[in-house]
């Protein structure tokens, strides 16, 4: 279905896309593997098929080579294929658990075992409030408190 | 199918038409409610795969126009600047909602005395309130008591934890001296009743898989079908007929799970199909009696559309604001800016909501409700790495007024599965709610400059978010004086005695806060006027 120098051409502009940040040990979209992510999406997607075929086509007809501006001309000329392919981009990239985890995420799900956010104490919410409380009440009761 | 006569039949089995069965359960009236959505077990929530952000985009979309699953029908919000979204099964939208839990104001029920604009509510919020009260309790509603903000009233549950995001926020809000308050919130912060309590998990909007929040499938449910209330779910309402004779609603007509179309009698009709599917239905519920809709001798059914338009600021703090942990819309509100002030430039009032942020992914696809993805390359990088886990937003809550041109009509091609016509939203936001977000941007940019933010980031460009129709009301408004409303104020309709209407198409005017307690109050309300008056029900 893909040829290898399709593959190899996504997975270019996808470093594009999403660059690494090496300080921080991030990965490119392209060097986690997130082609073969829009590739099985595409799989199921006509329309997604469709519109990584254009680009793909369109860049190799242009250059053998990935730049910025490469990538900037083909949101110029094909705009509506080029936003399909960031959405599934930043979806293939960020439901990765090991970029989450650099995120502070939870890798896996997070049913049932959440995030442990501690309770603010009695003491410190009154502590917080004691100034919005000193200020009296802020609305009006057009009834006069009919209770 | 057994489609036996009944005494009382709900439509819808969302917020509204849970709670008013419940109120109705001890009138031992059998009582039957159809659905076109299914049950969803907390086991088919998305939360619990680890893919569960995919699904946001998805099956789990909040809008019925990219779910489109069997049980949902198409809006066409071509000629509208801010999109419907829904659930459609058993909960209702409170699978998806975000649970947060703020009363009306004394104030929002009179409108017109206090500031000239909207209209007065036949009812007002002393009426409401042992509703609200007893709402909250069957609920599970957790939050702080002693709000300065509304009449003294007692939370249930102790607050769920506003976090660093919310306390930082807080101390910003102190120093101008500005109302906030921890939010009210309709999820137990402490194990109760088979639920257990918030886990933190910040994907509230994919239906709760520990059951803290209260949906009404959490809520409501379980006991009405203890009780003996029947649900007929994948059963989608058609028409309501009436009789020619009497001019009472006799039954209606659906499409059940079967595919076939049933008729289905009753002697008491109650609609709980939300803002957008209220109207819709009474419009496609033609007869010689009602040739422009079902009850709508006032020509009001479908007008005077109310949504809460809204926008966010965010700022940059130096430290991460680990947004993602904590229900997703709760921490704090602030009703400083709530109350109509003349030289501000607009009547009536907003709320700032802090929400918690959203998770990586649905951050760069847009943040929730916008979908404009953030940019790619080195930008993305930077804004991923420097500036994400460092926000705090607030989102502008305003209140809209109702305008008659602002409506829910029938689309004359669109069509959901079953062949009935699609809603089509025609809607503007006014010149006073763009003075409210542009004036709410401002004090929010204010706040979190005074809460330590480093940079300010702001959408600047007048438009509201559009995937925030969360909040549908006002399209079957209740008033004393049926040419100028469609229901009494206890929901009856004016033109047919044995209809009433409990979700949020009644209401008269939108407040600017989260409708939910009080379309959930109002419905207890109602229920209880019914019974009251259960003697003289139909005359
Ligand atoms: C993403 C999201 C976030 C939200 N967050 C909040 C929040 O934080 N706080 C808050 O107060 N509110 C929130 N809301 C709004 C809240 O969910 C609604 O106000 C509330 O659910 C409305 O109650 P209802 O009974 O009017 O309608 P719904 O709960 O929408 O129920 C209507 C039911 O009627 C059914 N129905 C419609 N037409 C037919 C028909 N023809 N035949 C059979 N069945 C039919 C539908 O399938 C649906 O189940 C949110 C909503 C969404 C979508
Ligand atoms: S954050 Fe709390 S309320 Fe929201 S989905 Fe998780 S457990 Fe439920």
């Amino acid at each position: 279905m893909w040829s290898e120098i399709e593959k190899k051409i996504l997975t270019e502009i996808l470093d594009e896309l999403i660059p690494a940040n090496p300080a921080k040990k991030i990965p490119s979209a392209g060097q986690l593997g997130v082609a073969s992510f829009i590739f099985e999406v595409a799989s199921n997607s006509p329309k997604l098929q469709e519109n990584i075929k254009l680009v793909l086509t369109w860049v190799i007809s242009k250059a053998d080579k990935i730049s910025p501006h490469l990538v900037r001309e083909i949101e110029l000329i094909h705009p509506n294929a080029f936003g399909s392919l960031i959405t599934e981009t930043y979806k293939g990239y960020y439901s990765r658990p090991d970029i989450r985890k650099k995120l502070y995420l939870s890798e896996k799900a997070v049913h049932p075992f959440g995030y442990e956010v501690k309770s603010e104490s009695d003491e410190y919410l009154k502590e917080l409030t004691d100034a919005v409380r000193s200020r009296g009440t802020v609305y009006r009761d057009p009834t006069g408190g009919r209770r | 199918m057994n489609n036996e006569p009944v005494d009382v039949l709900i439509i819808g089995a969302g917020a509204s038409g849970a709670a008013i069965a419940w109120s109705l359960l001890e009138t031992k009236m059998r009582i039957l409610c159809l659905e076109q959505g299914t049950h969803l077990s907390d086991k088919d929530f998305p939360s619990r795969r680890n893919d569960y952000e995919l699904s946001r985009y998805a099956e789990f979309s909040c809008d019925p126009n990219v779910r489109k699953l069997k049980q949902d029908y198409p809006i066409n919000s071509n000629n509208s600047s801010i999109t419907p979204v829904n659930w459609n099964g058993v909960g209702g939208s409170t699978i998806n909602f975000l649970a947060h839990w703020p009363r009306m104001r004394p104030s929002d029920f009179r409108t017109k005395t206090l500031d000239g604009v909207g209209d007065d509510w036949p009812v007002d919020y002393y009426d409401l309130e042992p509703f609200y009260e007893m709402n909250d309790r069957n609920v599970g509603v957790s939050g702080l008591n002693g709000n300065p903000a509304y009449p003294e009233y007692t939370v249930p549950y102790p607050p769920i934890p506003i976090g660093i995001l919310g306390q930082t926020l807080a101390k910003g809000f102190n120093k101008l001296g500005w109302h906030w308050w921890p939010s009210d919130v309709a999820i137990v912060s402490k194990d109760d009743n088979g639920r257990q309590k918030c886990v933190n998990a910040g994907t509230c909007d994919l239906g709760c898989a520990a059951g803290a929040k209260g949906g009404a499938n959490f809520t409501y449910w379980p006991i009405l079908e203890n009780a003996g209330v029947e649900l007929r779910t994948d059963s989608r309402v058609r028409e309501i007929q009436v009789d020619k004779v009497s001019g009472l609603a006799k039954g209606v007509l659906y499409h059940g799970s079967d595919g076939q179309l049933h008729h289905q009698k009753a002697e008491l009709i109650i609609m709980a199909c939300n803002g957008v599917g209220t109207p819709r239905l009474l419009l496609n519920s033609k007869s010689d009696l009602f040739p422009d809709g079902l009850a709508n001798n006032s020509g009001l059914v479908g007008k005077n559309l109310m949504f809460h338009p809204l926008t966010g600021v965010a700022g940059v703090f130096d430290k991460p604001m680990r947004g993602h942990e904590g229900p997703m819309a709760c921490s704090i509100l602030s009703q400083e800016f709530y109350e109509s002030d003349s030289s501000r430039g607009f009547i009536r009032g907003y709320g700032l909501h802090s929400g918690r942020s959203t998770t990586p992914m649905t951050y760069a696809l847009g943040g929730y409700g916008i979908d404009n993805p953030i940019p790619w390359g080195d930008e993305h990088r930077e804004i991923m790495d420097n500036i994400y886990p460092y926000l705090a937003g607030l989102t502008i809550v305003t209140e809209d007024l109702p305008e008659e041109h602002n409506c829910v009509t029938l689309d004359d091609e669109l069509k959901d599965s079953d062949g009935i016509p699609a809603p089509k939203i025609t809607y503007k936001v006014s010149e006073n709610t763009k003075a409210m977000i542009k004036h709410g941007e401002d004090r929010a940019a204010e706040v979190l400059l005074a809460a330590g933010a480093k940079k300010i980031l702001s959408k600047n460009d007048d438009k509201v978010w559009w995937r925030a129709g969360w909040h549908q009301m006002g399209t079957c408004r209740m008033g004393h004086d049926p040419t100028k409303s469609v229901v009494n104020g206890w929901g009856r309709s004016h033109d047919v005695k044995n209809l009433f209407i409990v979700d949020g198409s009644i209401f008269v005017t939108a407040g600017a806060v989260n409708p939910t307690s009080t379309i959930q109050a109002l419905a207890l309300y109602i229920g209880d006027q019914i019974k009251k008056n259960i003697g003289t029900l139909f005359d």
